[in-house]
């Protein structure tokens, strides 16, 4: 347990018992990754995978807890990812999203967090950038449960 | 059962009535339709009913037209309701429904002012509301609905096609309340807003309840971003056009309350 109770540090163990999990190897899952880089300090928003792109912004942890990010999410859509509890710099980020919506001319931005209290800063960012662009886009969040649930899913 | 999917909902409602309750108690509101020409099969897929509800309601179906039988219930594919809430595009025609749905509301008491004919003050509040429909109602927000949110999707299936029907019934009493005007008919001016109001009440609550909700979930984030980005050219394209209607609607309210007060 976490010292000062952290929701976001707080270890959790929901290891799956034997008899719950599939018997045999896992079939290989393609991947739906069609760009590199994809951190949001080392991405170029101007790159030409963002150009009129439907975008994913995605807490960093949320492609490990969510069994069906790359078919139900990725698929189809150009990423960055951030950790808005660690990452230093998020004027940076803040710019950059402007620079998809106003630059990249992006089709629709959707932001993937967990449902750790410090990550609804991420979502809190992208509207930030959202508000100070001049375009609009249709912007989505999701909210993913620790093992991996959906929570909530809505268009602001 | 398969074969009673495939037939038109309001000849099955025809052929057995007891199923106008059975499909009131699902929401499932085909009885007052205007046209009920739709498939059952589609009128079911339609609605936001989860497995075990659809279930439910074939069971009821059943025991109405194959009683006493064991009968294998059918299973609909449906495309799983996306969790998101409607989308920004289908949100804004919503509420470009809402100030249609002001403007009829207020038409009750414009046909009662009708009663002693038809004056100038009469004939040119009339004319501002055909200018509204036929501006607001018609032109911006069909810019949208008809001419971009539709052509998603197949425009022969029955459901659209109903909705277009509704649109050209609507344009029909829109015609007969000017040539009303013309005339000075005020009685036909009056039946006409009253058809016209009775029709779009019905059709924005099957559009807002049932259509869009349908419609939503079967769009992909890539046609939700473009139908966006369309309808900001529209938005464009008619300028301040459509923000003057809505003060109209405002100062009409106000105007008819203020009169309903002295009288």
């Amino acid at each position: 347990m976490n010292a000062c109770g952290c929701p976001g540090s707080q270890a959790m163990d929901f290891r799956k018992k034997a008899e719950g999990a599939a018997a045999g190897a896992p079939a290989a899952v393609a991947s739906e990754l069609g760009q590199w880089p994809i951190q949001l300090h080392l991405i170029n928003p101007m790159a030409p995978y963002f150009q009129n792109a439907d975008v994913l912004l995605t807490a960093d942890c949320v492609a490990y807890a969510l069994g069906g990010f790359h078919g139900s999410y990725l698929k189809g859509k150009s990423i960055a990812i951030a950790c808005p509890k660690l990452d230093e710099g998020q004027e940076a980020y803040v710019e950059k999203v402007k620079v998809w919506i106003d630059e990249a001319k992006i089709n629709t931005l959707t932001v993937i967090i967990m449902q750790v209290p410090c990550c609804r800063g991420l979502l809190a960012l992208a509207q930030e950038a959202a508000a100070q662009a001049k375009r609009k886009v249709p912007l989505k969040y999701v909210v993913v449960s620790l093992q991996g649930e959906i929570l909530e899913e809505n268009w602001l | 059962m398969n074969e009673l999917l495939n037939r038109n909902i309001k000849e099955v409602i025809a052929e057995y009535p007891a199923l106008t309750a059975v499909l009131g108690k699902f929401n499932i509101g085909c009885v007052t339709c205007s046209a009920g020409n739709c498939l059952f099969r589609d009128i079911v897929t339609i609605h936001p009913l989860t497995p075990e509800q659809e279930r439910a309601l074939f069971t009821a179906v059943a025991q109405i037209i194959y009683p006493g039988r064991t009968v294998e219930l059918p299973h609909l594919t449906r495309k799983t309701a996306t969790r998101a809430g409607f989308a920004p595009p289908i949100r804004e025609l919503v509420g470009e429904h809402a100030w249609i749905k002001r403007v009829i509301t207020l038409l009750p008491a414009v046909n009662q002012t009708l009663a002693a004919g038809l004056d100038a003050a009469q004939k040119q509040r009339v004319s501002e509301i055909v200018d509204f429909i036929r501006n607001f109602a018609d032109r911006f927000h069909h810019a949208k609905e008809e001419d971009l949110l539709f052509k998603y999707f197949d425009e022969k299936s029955e459901l659209l096609a109903t909705m277009h029907r509704d649109h050209e019934t609507g344009r029909a009493h829109v015609r007969a309340v000017v040539a009303g005007v013309e005339q000075g008919d005020a009685a036909a001016v009056a039946e006409h807003l009253a058809a016209y109001g009775a029709l779009l009440t019905e059709h924005i609550r099957k559009e807002d309840e049932i259509l869009y909700p349908w419609m939503n979930a079967q769009l992909g984030d890539a046609q939700i971003g473009r139908l966006f980005a369309d309808f900001r050219a529209v938005d464009e394209r008619f300028g301040g056009a459509p923000a003057r209607y809505q003060t109209w609607v405002e100062q009409m309210e106000a105007s008819l309350n203020q009169q309903r007060s002295q009288s």
